[in-house]
This record gives C-alpha cells, structure tokens and sequence, in this order.
C-alpha cells in the first residue's frame, strides 16, 4: 500500500506548488470546510441522541391529549392517531431544559412500527394506562408493556419509565397502586408464555432470551435495569375542557428527566 | 394525521364516528376505494400526503349524495390554500394552538356543492302522445293500408325502425341509438319527429322502388310485438349467420374431414422407451442458473442505455424538494407489483396493495438524495410490515391458563382445504401444548377420511411415550376422543368438550376433515360445528404453496361461517397457520395474502413434518423474503 501510494504523493508534492497560490487556497478552504461540517455533524449527533420522551400506550389512553396539555395547556377534540407528532417541551421552571415531546399512536398495527423508528432516540418513557378500562384491557397493557420492556434497544438504553395512570377525574378509575400490582401479575404470567411460545421462523429468537426480571422470584418493577415509577394524572383535568389538567406528577418528573 | 381533531364540522350532528375513523386508515392498505361504511353512517376521505391531512366526509348511508366527491375536492384545495403557511412554517406547536376558523367557508363550499348538483333537472318522461312510438304505428299503418298487410307492415316496421336506428347512429353528435329509453329523448330533440319521418318515408319508398333488394334485417332483434325497436349497437348489427365463418360444408360430417396419414413416430415419440415404465422428471439445476444470466444480460445494456437520461433525472431530483406524482411512481410500481406476484402474492392483492401505496404517496414531498424507488419501496415495506402486524393478541398459552383458571377447556377447532396439514400440524401444536405442562383432549371429528382416526391414534400413542404419564404426576398429558367413521362430526365435538371438561383436560383439539370451499353441504355442516361448540379459537389451516386460490378459500371459508351463525356476531376465522413452509424458498407471498383477505395474524408457522417444526411468524423476517430482489 504505501510503495503504490508513495509515486502519488510525490507527484502531488511535485504539482501543488505548480499549480498555483490560487489552486492552492481553494483547496485549503474547501478542506476547512469539510472539517467544520465533521465536527458540527458530530456534534449535532452527540447534542440529539437520545433527547426524546415517548408517549406510548393503547388505543384511546389519552397519549395525544396529554400532548397536547402539556405543550399548549389548552383541551383539544383529539382522533385517533395515525402518525407520529414531535415538539419540544420546555420544562416549566428551568428554562434551559427542555426535551422532544414524542407522541406515537397506540393502534396494534401501527405501534410497533413506530416504536422501531423512535426507541433508539428514547431518553425517557411515558407510557399512558387509561385507568378507567383498565380492568378490561389488563392483558392487552401488559401485552404491549411487555413488548416494550424486552426490546433489546430499550434493555440496553435503559431510560426511565413513567407509568401515568391517566383519566383519574372519572370516579371508576382505578388507583395507580392496583394498577401497579395488576401488571406485575399479568407480567409474570406473560413472560413464562412468552418465552415458551415457538422460536421466530429465521431461528433468531426476538425477545425469548430477554428475561425480565430475576428468574426464581415474581416480578417486580424494581428488578428491572430502568427506573419505574407510577403517577396519577387525567389530561382532561376535573374542571373539564376549561380547566387545566392535573397532571402535575408528570411534570414534576419531566423536570427530573430533562 | 397526528391525532389533533384540527377543525370539526358536526354538520347535521352526525359525524360521531371517533376510533372507526382510524379503521379507515388501516384498510388504507385495504384496496383503492376511498369510502368506508360504519354503522348507518358511509365515510369518504381524502388523503393530503404534502401536510398529512385527512378530510372525511360522513352522512348517512341511505343517502345517495352526489357532490359529496366534488364537495371533498373543494373543501381541500380551499382548506390547503387557507392554512398553507401554517403547515409549513410553524410546525408542530403552530398547529395545536392555531385555530382554525373554517366554519364558514365550509358552509358555503357545501351550499355550492348541493345547488350544484341540484341544476341538472330530472328529464321529464315523455308522455305516450308525445313519443315517437305512437306516431309511428299510427303512420305506417296508414302506409301500408293498401298493400299486404301482417307481414309487409312487419318487414316495414323492422326496416323502418331499423333505419330510424341507423338515423339515429348517425345523428351528428347523438350517439345513443336506444330509443325505448324517453330519457335519450333530449338528446333527440333535434332530429323533429317529421323529420324522422319524413326521411323514413323516403326510405321506404326507395326501397320499394328497388323490387329484388333484400335487406338483412336483424331477426333476433327483430319485434316479438308492434311498435318494439330493435336496440341498434354499433358492432352488433349483424346476427350470427353474419358471424358463422365456417365452411358450411364440412361442418359436422364425418366425411367431410380427410382423414390424416396417422404418423406412429410423431405420436409416439420416444422409440427407445420401455412399454408401461413411467420416467422421472428430468431436472437439471444448471439451466436454471444459465436463464437467470440470460435475463440478467439483456438487462445490463438496457442500463446503460438509460444511465445517461437517468444521471439527469436524478439530479434534478436530488436538487430540490420534488412532490411525488402518479407518474413517477407508476413504472416503479408496476414493476413491484409483477415482483410481489413473482413471489407468490395473490394477483389482485398485489394491485390492491401498490394502489393503496400510490394512494399513500401521491403528493407527498420526497427528501434530498432519495429517488422515488426508494420511497416506494420504503413505503411498500411499511405496508406489508403493518399488514403483517397482528390486529389482536397472539398468544395462545395465555388464553390457555384464563381457561384453566375458569376450570373449563380451551377448544382450538382446525378447518381448511384437503391435504393441507390439519391433522400433522395439529399433533405439533399438542406437543407444544404438552411441553408447556397442558393437557390436550384431540377429537376426531374427521369422520370421513380413510385412516384419519387411526392417523390421530398413532399421533397420540407417540405423544404419549415422548411424554409418559408417570413424568407428569400421573396424569395422561394426551388422549384421543374418537367415535369411528360416518358419524356427524358436530355431535362428536359437543361430547368431547363435555368429555374433557368432566376430566379436566385443559385444551380441545378438534380435527375437522378437509373440504373445498364450493362444498355448499360441507361448509355448511363445518359451518354449524363452529356455531354450535362455539371453540374459543377457529385456526385456518392454509399452505404456503397457495397461489391466487387462497383468497378465494378465506373468503368462502369466513362467508359460509358467517352465513350459518345464528349469533349477531358470528365466529369467524380467528387465526392462520400457514404450513408447509419449508418447501417454499423465498416465496413467502401466501403470508400476505391471508392475513390481507381476513386481517387476521398467522399464529403459527409449520416447517416440517416432526413435532419439533413449529414456528411463529416473524414479520420482518417475510418482508424481508419478499423484498429481496
């Protein structure tokens, strides 16, 4: 390698000073120029990885609406989402701070999709439960929970987790304590049928090596590598459309992450 | 798109629809149409793929409204026209704190779009008086009073409604030549009835005039009663004497046909072949390489001969922010459309899907340095990922242990076509059951294939010795439940449930026999053992070797289901096992078919024929098949 550069440099040695002072400076100014778009490119990289809070959570849980709260304050007539919606939230005390507000839609089939495109960025998770149906939907939340927590990018990451138990201004919602209790059940349950089902057709096992938890005991939310927590919250605020959400748990612990 | 209910017109209070409107969506991948029905309410909407929009238009499907096309198409450009600065410049933020005030203009859009569709009076009906039948009857029986009656008034009404008919064709811009029809009659008006009339009689004259003149007329079109016109089209005038091109005499005689020197060697072919022996099939892998080099050459120079128009075309589109339309990406789609066929997807699915990735993509603004295969491709790969994401919970151990826990079993029925694996695969899913520490009750409900009872017996008596009682506490992990041949199936699937649930088995297995979907009695009798046992899991067994005929299984399958229920939601096919996939390479299009047809997930592939070959679907592994070149 060296003997066949070695002709070259020489002829490049022998030809720039040839060429011309001017030549010359529109070389270096072009390599100036690349060098200072590496650096600010690596840079942007190191600032961007990994800024972002994802809203996730079922069909109908009020991830888009807390969303918005959150960014706006004011109560919007949401749809079901088909697409992702991003904005920065700036966190309300420290005005230095602040994350991107990730809002991805809790359809089945869109879900997981989404997920894939979003989790490397991931600093932090929010994932909205709707405390009222929750007794109803306790297998699809662990279902998707489960899927969440195994996944090797989230595994390795290991952002924190906030569970927010939102609709509390119905007076049927249940508590953030039964709802911590019921998933650490039915996530018990989950990962023994999870990692019996039959291996992926490619042989490569996704998700059936990852053991949640300590083996011998039940599970917990301690045993897991990110910090967990439960908040209470309603995006709709018990003043209805008018009033503000009570969501303050939430923001207290965005201030935490950011 | 992202979710935030941008402006809502509760016109009429009826659109109420909430998460069906996201159904829409999910069919988009579901075919070109842009109409949904839900409950009494039909849905029309209209993608905007530049700033992610979505209009929907809702009312009520009794309703047969005609503007509701043109009203849509309005209200999106006036909208997009409105708010374009907000789309583009303020983002996220912009939009959930603007308002957007656009109650007004959609007042008046709609005001339009109703007085437009109203300008275009109903045609009035003409009366009897009015229609040129009456006058004509009256008119030739007047001509032809003094010569021979039935039969010249017969011939004259066929000749002269034929040229009425012919007039009609040749009307200067008056196509339509149907004159029952009173509403043509506008289009006539111009031709005044004594015009036509006029111009009949002249006709007719001439034609009497020339005595030995025969005129074809149209026979079968001709009147099984006065007055009726014969409807003229214009490539079917002649009758089938016209289009016999046969040679009338050799037609149907057996003299006729001379008969051939009858050359053993060419029938036979081969000399050196031994009587009765039957060869093998001839298989040589090499050619198969040599054609792939062939195609590959051709393709090369073709290339080459594009890469200079190419080089251009690519660099416009790297500079600047190109919007996709349906012309840029027809050939790349046409060209995925024939390799998604190439890899076993069922032909119209592949046209459904690349239409609704056109639907997708059309307008939408592509980045730098991305060509529009790329896109299309990328867009392609996402609909076929989503389309393979289940639409419900897959896990059959769970369901198993809430039934546990209910003390009742947990009934998983087999239906599908002949010799597609029910009773193999069905041995593979009760070993895994097995494995799992469940104990499985197989029913033998195919009571009409020779040795199916005693397949299923075989099946459990190795079970049984891979799994002998004595290493789960006693118990016998699997047992048949057999009734022998000829018996109605539903009857023996009602007394095995009631079997296993006096025993305390966990899971029912319940073999059905294969049947074709044209089988009107034998759907209907699968039909009424899922009706009647009500099974807590219906899987459909397919094979991966299935072409174009699996869809028309499913859906023949989940219409006869459907049909015999008695329940207001009926049971339909909750799952798919896809089988014999291991003879297929990459031609995994079979998966995309299925779950497309009943949007169901595959709940478990089949590999081979031991107990071991069980698999689960992996979605990105099949996209990934399918999309390899």
């Amino acid at each position: 390698m060296a003997g066949t550069l070695e002709p070259h440099l020489e002829a490049l040695r022998r030809e720039l000073p040839a060429a011309g002072p001017a030549v010359l400076s529109v070389l270096l100014a072009l390599l100036a120029v690349a060098i200072t778009f590496l650096i600010w490119r690596f840079v942007q990289g190191r600032r961007s990885s990994r800024k972002a809070v994802l809203l996730l959570g079922l069909c109908d849980a009020g991830k888009t609406l807390l969303f918005a709260r959150l960014l706006t304050g004011r109560y919007r007539d949401t749809q079901t989402s088909i697409t992702d919606s991003s904005a920065v939230y700036r966190v309300s005390n420290d005005k230095s701070a602040n994350v991107t507000l990730i809002d991805l839609p809790g359809h089945e089939s869109l879900r997981l999709q989404f997920l894939e495109r979003f989790k490397a960025a991931a600093r932090a998770i929010v994932f909205v439960v709707d405390s009222v149906a929750f007794q109803r939907e306790v297998k699809d939340v662990a279902e998707f929970l489960y899927q969440v927590l195994v996944d090797s990018t989230v595994l390795k990451n290991a952002p924190a987790l906030l569970i927010a138990c939102n609709k509390q201004d119905v007076t049927m919602a249940k508590s953030a304590k039964l709802i911590q209790q019921q998933l650490e059940k039915e996530l018990n349950t989950l990962r023994v049928t999870r990692s019996a089902a039959p291996t992926s057709l490619d042989g490569s096992a996704t998700g059936s090596p990852a053991q949640l938890g300590k083996k011998g005991k039940d599970f917990d939310f301690s045993q897991l590598p990110m910090k967990v927590e439960f908040v209470e919250c309603s995006a709709r605020g018990s003043k209805g459309e008018e009033g503000d959400a009570d969501f303050e748990g939430l923001e207290k612990w965005l201030a935490k992450i950011a | 798109m992202s979710g935030e209910g941008r402006w809502q017109g509760l016109y009429g209070g009826l659109l109420a629809a909430g998460d069906p409107l996201a159904m829409i969506f999910l069919p988009q991948e579901r075919g070109g149409n842009n109409s949904f029905t839900h409950e009494a309410l039909t849905l029309k909407y209209k993608l905007d793929n530049q700033f992610e929009l979505v209009f929907v238009v809702g009312f009520q499907k009794i309703l047969t409204l005609t503007y509701v096309d043109k009203l849509i198409d309005d209200v999106h450009k006036e909208f997009r026209d409105k708010y374009r600065n907000e789309f583009q410049q303020k983002g996220t933020l912009g939009l959930l704190n603007g308002t957007f005030d656009f109650k007004d203009d959609f007042m008046r859009l709609l005001r339009d779009a109703e007085e437009s569709s109203k300008v275009r009076a109903p045609t009035v009906m003409k009366t009897f008086e009015q229609s040129l039948k009456s006058q004509k009857t009256v008119k030739c029986m007047i001509e032809t009073r003094g010569e021979k009656p039935k039969e010249k008034v017969k011939n004259k009404k066929n000749k002269g409604s034929k040229k009425e008919g012919i007039e009609a064709v040749t009307a200067p811009g008056k196509a339509s030549a149907g004159d029952k029809q009173p509403s043509a009659a506008g289009e006539k008006e111009e031709l005044t009835k004594d015009e036509i009339l006029q111009k009949n009689r002249e006709e007719f004259f001439k034609r009497h005039m020339k005595a030995g003149e025969k005129s074809r007329s149209p026979k079968p079109e001709a009147q099984k009663e006065k007055g009726k016109k014969p409807r003229v089209w214009d490539l079917g005038n002649s009758n089938a004497k016209v289009l016999d091109y046969s040679n009338s005499a050799t037609n149907g005689s057996a003299e006729a046909c001379p008969v051939e020197e009858f050359d053993p060697d060419i029938a036979l072919g081969d000399r050196n072949r031994e009587p009765g022996r039957l060869y093998d099939l001839e298989y040589e892998s090499d050619d198969e390489a040599e054609e792939e080099k062939v195609i590959q050459n051709p393709s090369k120079p073709s290339a080459k001969k594009g890469g200079l128009g190419g080089m251009f075309g690519m660099l416009k589109g790297l500079v600047g922010s190109k919007s996709l339309t349906r012309e840029d990406m027809d050939p790349v789609l046409e060209k995925m459309q024939d390799h998604l066929i190439a890899k076993n997807v069922a032909a119209e699915i592949a046209a459904q899907l690349c239409e609704s990735v056109a639907k997708k993509l059309e307008g939408k603004v592509m980045g730098t340095f991305t060509t529009v295969t790329s896109t299309v491709k990328q867009a392609l790969q996402e609909a076929l990922v989503q389309i393979l994401q289940p639409q419900r919970r897959v896990d059959v151990l769970r369901d198993v242990m809430d039934a546990q826990r209910h003390r009742r079993p947990y009934v998983v029925t087999f239906c599908g076509v002949n010799g597609v694996g029910k009773s193999t695969n069905l041995a593979k899913i009760s070993f895994w059951l097995i494995e799992n520490g469940f104990s499985v009750l197989i029913a033998a409900c195919d009571t009409f294939r020779a040795g199916a009872v005693e397949q299923l017996r075989t099946h459990t008596r190795r079970l049984n010795a891979l799994h002998p009682p004595e290493s789960h506490g006693g118990r016998t992990m699997v047992q048949l439940y057999e009734k022998g041949y000829g018996k109605d199936a539903a009857g023996i699937a009602m007394e095995a449930i009631s079997y296993a649930r006096n025993q305390g088995f966990d899971v029912v297995l319940v073999d059905t026999a294969g049947r074709m979907q044209d089988n009107a009695p034998l759907m209907t009798a699968l039909a009424k053992l899922i009706a009647v046992n009500a099974p807590d899991l219906v899987l459909f067994v397919g094979e991966a070797l299935v072409g174009n005929e699996a869809v028309d299984q499913l859906v023949k399958f989940n219409k006869a289901l459907a049909d015999h229920s008695m329940a207001q939601t009926p049971r339909l096919i909750d799952g798919i096992v896809l089988t014999k996939f291991d003879t297929i390479d990459d031609k995994v299009g079979a998966a995309i078919s299925m779950t497309y047809i009943t949007s169901k997930p595959i709940v478990f592939v089949g590999t081979g024929q031991t107990y071991c070959d069980l698999r689960s679907l992996n979605a990105k592994a099949v996209v990934a098949a399918l999309m390899k070149a």
